[in-house]
């Protein structure tokens, strides 16, 4: 059968308008999943604090977006802000509660302006609440959902993850949930208000240990990376400075293959084709696991473990991952050249449907760079009333020429 | 008008999962929650998540995993073994109706029953087909197999977490299944925004992990940007680096363990305030986030002194609402189903389950002011068989 529908050539978001005001990393990088699909994302930025810096740390997870620099915190600029309010599909932020209360541009003042609009606020605790005040980061959200308390070679020390887990997970639950409210929009005609809490999202990804306790109790033994389940389980030193390799061994058949592979005469005991046992003695497996291994390359051992069945994965760190074969086979990375630190490797699109063509992937654009075209072709602006809001500093212009 | 009246955004569509464990199982619990058709297809031992714990109520068996019956919620179980061919056939004939197939057959599982890629979006160009696999279709890791600890290890994730040159430490349970879970939702929302629009379907792959290099906290950035290697850092986070500064660390008080993510100059000055240290800030060997890190031992013990006589809560209360500082509790599971934030937020849902009885859920970290998300409990093993195929 010939399809005689075609998708969107320019993405599959054409045609979605967002204004986003959310900074560091759970709201931009819900919009900038939406920027690679194609969705006009506007990021309206103080136009006192630059975007671009010498440490990338903003570049990743700012391209394909138009930038302002816009005062919202004064009338001409907030009347701006309204303006964009009421030709866009989707507004998103992740200030802290007080700061979009004190601009005077909540969801009740901007649906008086745009009933159609989807607002999504990601602050750290939600907007309403005894914590919702509180200032957040991605590491004290994730303490709160109890992850590092789940993290640890014992149970004396809890471990954060490291990376600000609230973050991304906020992030990905942005997503969805906003375009499923579109998809509401479209069906009823009206608008309406999202509240994602930081602190939440890594709650929702551990489902099964809030049900198991409080059924039963159920309270997981602290114990670096033992599994109840699986054993082996665990990173084990290889050859090289830092280098790990993780191996889990799921059932009695990945255990024999394993064991004919390593050949050691402690391993190829016959009681531990038994999980139980296994777990008894899984200190002195263990230990010679480790020895095994430790004159091998991990790579080598990946693939040899690998190629017969059992899993095992190298301990990548962000150098190796860069260069990790699999993904550049898979043309996963993106190359962007930067105005001022030029050509720059970042991760691609996870998502791998109709997203637009890496070749016409924008990098990030410092503050003000699209000021001019969003005035004048989006607003109708002419080019003295932004000469004006360039002087009263409500609006900052950079020329990207 | 009534929001919980109104019909859900993703009534009328038809969703057939054919996915276990919590990838694609999380994907269609979304679905399912705002309104779709979720019909999930079990081999005849069941979704493989079944099998493991932990369990709901005092028995292990195939109805009490908490992992099915979070993920599963308000879904339809069809029993159908694909190894038997005839029953791809059955198989075809329940996508044909479908609005949205969920699959998880990796290269070697679509060997096995001899499902080609094209299959079902070649005959249908209406359908949207979400394949969630652990590294996708194509590349030489495609054949490979997984748990979540080699996938956090190949993305790159357990490198970062644990003490310096010990044992890197994965994340509890199956943290790159849920991410990949929400990202196959996004990418089925993003399909189905371009299908109301066109009319045209697609097949769509996300591999998890390709979802973990993407949710990276800029530690690519650290090498292509700065040249260094991020490494794990126990609760320090990255001192090493031009991005961190002195205060993102956890720390023993009175009654367990409080987190700080002191990450601007002026949370940095309203700390040294805090602790009485308000002579740091004309101090030199404090002015920048270099010479801070120099000296984290000490400031260490000195907001050790300090968190020392407090509880968890006093901590927060104080440093959150006087000194707008972000901190929080380190809190255990059954904290954190008390946990009055949490509560106020209506977080965890108490659902039923004939086998296993009442547990309290999660509900979404989202609160939307026009919907009601509808989540029922899960199906028990071939519960809606008869119903959906005829047998």
């Amino acid at each position: 059968m010939v399809s005689t529908k075609t998708i969107n050539t320019l993405g599959s978001l054409t045609g979605l308008r967002v204004l986003d005001l959310t900074r560091v990393w759970a709201g931009p990088l819900a919009t900038r999943i939406y920027g690679d699909f194609g969705a006009e994302i506007i990021k309206i930025s103080d136009p006192r604090v630059p975007l671009v810096s010498p440490n990338g740390l903003n570049s990743k997870l700012n391209r394909n977006k138009k930038n302002i620099g816009l005062r919202l915190d004064k009338p001409e600029g907030r009347n701006i802000f309204l303006e964009l309010t009421a030709i866009s599909d989707v507004i998103i932020e992740n200030f802290r509660p007080r700061v979009m209360r004190n601009l005077n541009v909540t969801y009740e003042t901007l649906a008086k302006i745009n009933p159609h609009i989807i607002m999504c606020s990601m602050p750290g605790f939600g907007l309403e609440g005894p914590y919702s005040e509180y200032p957040a980061f991605g590491t004290t959200a994730e303490a709160l959902a109890g992850i590092p308390g789940l993290i640890g070679y014992d149970s004396s020390l809890p471990i954060s993850t490291g990376m600000a887990y609230g973050d991304p997970v906020s992030g990905l639950n942005a997503v969805g949930i906003i375009l499923t409210a579109l998809r509401h929009r479209n069906i009823t005609g009206t608008g309406q208000l999202i509240d994602i809490a930081l602190a939440a999202s890594p709650v929702c990804n551990l489902g099964e240990f809030f049900a198991a306790n409080s059924s039963n109790g159920f309270k997981p033994a602290i114990n670096g990376n033992k599994s109840e389940y699986y054993s082996p389980h665990g990173a084990y030193r290889t050859k090289g400075e830092d280098r790990w390799i993780a191996i889990s061994i799921t059932g009695e058949r990945s255990w024999k293959t394993f064991t004919s592979l390593v050949d050691d005469p402690i391993l190829n005991s016959l009681d531990y084709c038994v999980l139980e046992n296994r777990k008894k003695d899984e200190i002195l497996i263990d230990s010679r696991i480790s020895e095994w291994v430790a004159v091998q390359k991990a790579e080598e051992v990946m693939f040899q473990l690998q190629n017969n069945g059992i899993a095992a994965g190298v301990v990548s760190n962000n150098r190796q991952l860069l260069s990790d074969p699999h993904l550049n086979e898979r043309e996963f990375f993106v190359d962007l050249e930067e105005p001022l630190f030029g050509l720059k490797q970042y991760d691609g699109q996870s998502i791998r449907g109709n997203f637009t063509n890496k070749s016409r992937w924008k990098t990030t654009e410092d503050v003000g760079e699209s000021s001019k075209e969003v005035l004048m072709e989006l607003l109708g602006y002419t080019i003295n009333d932004c000469e004006t809001l360039e002087k009263t500093g409500i609006v900052l212009f950079k020329n990207n020429a | 008008m009534d929001k919980s009246k109104q019909p859900l955004p993703l009534a009328g569509l038809k969703v057939i999962e054919v996915a276990q464990g919590v990838a694609g199982p999380h994907c269609g619990r979304m679905l399912g929650a705002f309104g779709a058709d979720v019909i999930k297809i079990e081999p005849p031992s069941g979704d493989w998540s079944r099998h493991i714990g932990p369990f709901l109520g005092e028995d292990q068996n195939i109805e009490s995993s908490a992992i099915y019956q979070y993920n599963n919620s308000g879904k339809k179980s069809v029993v159908l073994d694909l190894l038997v061919s005839k029953n791809i056939s059955t198989l075809t004939d329940i996508v044909s109706e479908a609005d949205v197939l969920i699959e998880d057959w990796d290269i070697p599982t679509r060997l096995l029953n001899g499902i080609e890629k094209d299959r079902f979006t070649k005959s249908d160009s209406s359908l949207i087909e979400i394949s969630l696999t652990p590294f996708g279709l194509s590349g030489p890791y495609s054949h490979f197999t997984s748990t979540p600890i080699i996938q956090l290890a190949l993305g790159g994730y357990l490198y970062l977490t644990g003490l310096p040159g010990k044992e890197p430490l994965m994340l509890p349970g199956h943290q790159p299944d849920y991410l990949t879970g929400l990202n196959g939702n996004g990418a089925v929302q993003i399909a189905l925004w371009e299908r109301d629009q066109t009319g045209a379907g697609q097949f769509v792959e996300v591999a998890m992990m390709e979802t973990l290099t993407t949710l990276h906290q800029f530690t690519m950035e650290m090498e292509t940007y700065e040249g260094f290697i991020r490494n794990r850092n126990g609760n320090l986070w990255q001192r090493e680096s031009g991005f961190a500064n002195y205060g993102i660390t956890t720390i023993e008080c009175r009654d367990g363990h409080v987190c700080f993510g002191i990450s601007t100059e002026d949370q940095w000055e309203r700390l040294c305030l805090m602790i009485g240290k308000g002579e740091f800030l004309k101090d030199s060997k404090y002015a920048t986030r270099s010479a801070r890190r120099s000296q984290a031992t000490y400031l260490d013990s000195l907001l050790k002194e300090w968190v020392g006589e407090r509880t968890r809560n006093d901590v927060m209360v104080e440093a959150s609402e006087i000194w707008g500082l972000p901190t929080a509790p380190v809190l255990g599971i059954s904290e954190v189903l008390e946990d009055e934030q949490f509560l106020h937020r209506g977080l965890f849902l108490e659902i039923n389950h004939p086998i296993t009885n009442k547990a309290y859920f999660p509900t979404f970290p989202f609160k939307t002011s026009g919907m009601v998300p509808d989540l029922s409990r899960s199906p028990l093993l071939g519960e809606h068989t008869s119903e959906v195929v005829g047998w």
